[in-house]
């Protein structure tokens, strides 16, 4: 992380530094009001995040929008962590395993736009956005809270969930870039859902000013945002750029102050080419690199020959060359994934601590070759690998090294490519006959890799996975509170994963955050949570 | 007589438009996924597909369905996005001024490029204009927008650290603004289309002015300007004119990548975020309004041929 000391200090040692410091000193590390910070992100299709899973749209809410508990930001966190602290809760109780009580900030203001008017926010407001959350038609990521029972607000400014079953990922579900904003429950009524920019009223640090469909938007700072004397930045422009090479272009001439790929990153591959113009053009880069959470794998129909056979699965993972696809796709600088993303540091199990698997991690195409022997497939067999481009050309160079590394041990994949609605509607959904390669959404949480695809009947399940003694380990790690313990479980079923070989995993690339010099107390992380590490920053210039 | 030409063409384009409405009506919904699947993509549950699809109307007769869809369309109402519950007719009346004017400008490109280099080539047979012009006609057919595009954004951001405006600028707000983002995109699109018009102008002016009619004007001693223009181009340029009109839905095509490029809120990239999610009264509204536009365009072609030579009478 190239993150200078200076930095770090003038965030971690900010009260100190009135005493211990010059006061010349004292006032470049002061941070500065407003400014306006330019970033090049998405397109919402649209504004309301309960009938859309689309990122463009979770992203565009961070600014806007609170949650009940969010993930820490700033320089100090460690990309690939993720501490939880209150958002709209002041605290929070857990008094058994199946009940929370949140305690809410007082004098939450919503942003002051009709038909909420700026008028307090209340517990009930807390209960309508979880009950919507749950009930309203089209919302894909209702599964997040499925084991809510009810939420009732006890008073003006306590909120009581009852869970239907203990489950110790709730409080990071709740903090979820990707689900539940707190919405106003007027915004709804007047405009009948949250798609209309109108009804892009919140509690965030910013608000939305103007949308330009296909253009870009612009959100400006709350003036009553709970949190005193934040946000610094006052005015945040966003470009929508669909073109790679007008964003290259862009960067380029100092039009952009973070990375223009999610999450504020550039891709490396772009990154190689244009970092020496970089440092001339713009000189006062800062960069920080870690892994990206976007997670490729193979599945497979483990439901039928000859993928049932986990001597076929193993010999498939002993095919694949992953640094290979790493040299090829990301200039050699990735990760090996286990059935955890590399990226999710505090749950990932490195792959030399995965036991007995570790092995099939490593390209062994002649042991390939004997393990499908074993399995009654001397000679291989056909097969298909069903796939979709996203629009990346990563991913078509990773799809030809793994035809070309199944090839190599004898199976013969047919690409069988889909055009991408096509894809969703059926590969992605496990509708296919042979294999899948693609990527995963990008949760923070392990249990949405894990429990998602793994349990029996879960729709990302896409490898048809019926395995009873995984089942109880996936059930159990829910059921684990203490946070030591519930690491251990998860050590567990990654290592027992790693001999099963359901899916097999890809490494990830390593991302390159980059942002502009003068913002600072900015810290990058993976997440669409732009607001929240953008909400402490501010621009010296 | 003109009038009753014009009611008999438009008459003769009504059963085109329908078939050209069953067409985009249909086709959008025989590529597999439907925009529910799309929303809910992969963590639906087989009962939220279904409640959702209802909810939608997508559930219903596909005849059902069209009849309902071409009954609101000949009032001019095209439906609202199942996206972002937009009306179309309100999304389109933001975006088409954008992509016509972009095609406009392309288009007067073009001719301002294409006729007097076309022109000269034909005047100047196998001389060193001649060649030069067809050296840059190929170039100009050869040359792929996207790619010109590309080295017009990124080289300046290289070499200068410039980079033409991003975001769109309205009319309204600058206009000079407005003109100067829009001269770039244009001058791509028109050059394609100029290279073809300049090849086929020349090719018609050649051979009119072997035509005996030029040669009697060469006799008459007429000017080479009133013989090239006015006996030779007048002549010639009928069939560029055809090709003109053929070349709007080459120019909308186009416009495609280079609103992409250039961050240009048009119709071309509202129509492909609908198609990859299935919006289908936003992909009918579209198509039916670019099938419209190829129609009427070339009614105007035809009714000018009338124009420019007065040996054709409706």
């Amino acid at each position: 992380m190239s993150l200078s000391r200076r930095e770090l200090l003038s965030v971690t040692a900010g009260a100190l530094a009135g005493a211990a410091l010059t006061p010349r000193t004292v006032r470049a590390q002061t941070p500065k009001k407003g400014g306006t910070l330019s970033l090049r992100l998405w397109d919402p299709p649209h504004f309301d995040h309960m009938l859309i899973i689309s990122y463009k749209t979770n992203i565009a809410l961070s600014f806007t929008h609170s949650r009940l508990v969010k993930q820490k930001a700033g320089p100090a966190i460690q990309p690939g962590t993720f501490p939880l602290e209150g958002d709209l809760a002041e605290s929070w109780s857990q008094p058994n395993e199946n009940t929370y009580l949140f305690k809410l900030r007082r004098g939450v203001r919503w942003h002051n736009k009709p038909p909420v008017n700026g008028r307090e926010l209340t517990a009930e407001d807390v209960k309508y956005s979880i009950e919507r959350f749950l009930t309203v038609k089209g919302n894909a990521n209702a599964y997040m809270l499925r084991s809510v029972d009810k939420v009732e607000a006890v008073d003006k400014y306590t909120v009581k969930f009852t869970l239907k079953e203990p489950f110790a990922w709730f409080l990071d579900m709740l903090a979820s870039p990707m689900a539940v904003a707190i919405v106003a429950k007027e915004a709804i009524e007047k405009f009948g859902d949250m798609k209309k920019p109108e009804a892009v009223i919140g509690t965030g640090p910013w608000m939305l000013d103007s949308y330009r469909p296909n253009v870009g938007f612009t959100l400006v700072r709350n003036p009553t945002y709970f949190l005193p004397n934040l946000p610094h930045i006052e005015r945040i422009e966003v470009t929508v750029d669909e073109d790679n090479a007008s964003r290259i272009a862009s960067f380029l001439a100092g039009k952009y102050d973070l990375g223009w790929e999610n999450p504020g990153i550039i891709n490396r591959t772009d990154w190689v080419q244009i970092k020496d113009t970089l440092k001339q053009k713009r000189p006062n880069l800062k960069t920080a690199e870690f892994p990206a959470n976007v997670m490729s794998h193979i599945s497979m129909r483990t439901d039928q020959k000859p993928f049932s056979d986990v001597r076929v699965r193993q010999a498939i993972s002993h095919a694949i060359d992953r640094q290979g696809i790493l040299d090829a796709t990301a200039e050699g600088v990735g990760v090996f994934n286990p059935a955890v993303p590399a990226a999710l540091k505090d749950w990932t199990l490195p792959i030399d601590q995965l036991g007995e698997g570790a092995k099939y991690f490593k390209h062994d195409p002649g042991e390939a070759k004997r393990l499908l022997a074993a399995a009654g497939y001397p000679s291989g067999f056909p097969g298909t690998l069903c796939f979709t481009t996203y629009g990346s050309t990563i991913l078509v160079d990773a799809m030809q090294l793994i035809v070309k590394y199944l090839k190599d041990v004898g199976i013969d994949a047919k690409i069988d490519q889909k055009e991408y609605g096509a894809y969703i509607a059926s590969c992605f959904q496990g509708k296919f006959d042979s294999m899948t390669f693609g990527p995963q959404t990008p949760f923070l949480d392990p249990d949405n890799f894990i429990f998602a695809q793994y349990y029996p009947g879960e729709p990302k399940n896409q490898s048809h996975i019926n395995d009873p003694v995984l089942a109880d380990m996936l059930v159990k790690q829910r059921r684990t509170f203490d946070v030591p313990k519930r690491r251990e479980v998860l050590n567990e079923i990654q290592r027992y994963l790693a001999k099963q070989q359901y899916y097999v995993q890809v490494p990830s690339g390593v991302y390159v955050g980059v942002w502009d010099g003068a913002l600072k107390n900015y810290g990058p992380n993976v997440g669409y949570d732009y607001g929240g590490r953008l909400m402490a920053a501010w621009l010296d210039r | 007589m003109l009038k009753r030409y014009l009611a008999r063409r438009l008459l003769i384009a009504i059963p085109s438009l329908v078939i050209a409405s069953v067409i985009v009506f249909t086709l959008p919904r025989l590529i597999p996924g439907d925009a529910v699947q799309l929303m809910l993509a992969e963590t639906s549950y087989a009962k939220d597909i279904d409640e959702l699809r209802a909810k939608l109307g997508l559930d219903r007769a596909l005849h059902v369905q069209y009849a309902e869809w071409l009954g609101r369309a000949v009032r001019g109402d095209l439906g609202e996005s199942l996206w972002t519950r937009r009306p179309v007719m309100q999304e389109l009346g933001q975006r088409l001024p954008v992509t016509a004017e972009l095609a406009l400008y392309a288009t007067v490109i073009a001719l301002v490029i294409a006729l007097p280099i076309g022109v000269l080539a034909a005047a100047r047979q196998d001389t060193i204009a001649d060649y030069v012009a067809r050296s840059v006609a190929i170039l100009g057919l050869s040359l792929p927008g996207f790619w010109l595009a590309t080295l017009l954004i990124v080289m300046p951001a290289i070499w200068w650290g410039w980079r033409p405006l991003t975001g769109f600028v309205d009319f309204r707000q600058d206009p000079l603004g407005h003109m100067v983002q829009m001269l770039l995109p244009a001058l791509i699109l028109g050059i394609a289309s100029a290279a073809a018009l300049m090849r086929l102008t020349r090719g018609m002016l050649l051979e009119a002015l072997r035509q005996d009619y030029v040669r009697t004007a060469w006799a008459k001693g007429l000017t080479e300007r009133k013989v090239i223009v006015k006996h030779g181009l007048r002549n010639a340029v009928i069939p560029v004119i055809t090709l003109l009109g053929t070349q709007l839905p080459l120019i909308l095509g186009g416009t495609v990548v280079i609103e992409t490029i250039f961050g240009l809120p048009g119709v071309s990239r509202f129509l492909f975020d609908a198609i990859n999610q299935r919006d289908y009264p936003v992909i009918q509204g579209v198509n039916l309004l670019v099938v419209s536009t190829v129609v009427l365009v070339n009614l105007g072609v035809d009714v000018l041929y009338g124009v420019l030579d007065p040996r054709i009478r409706y």
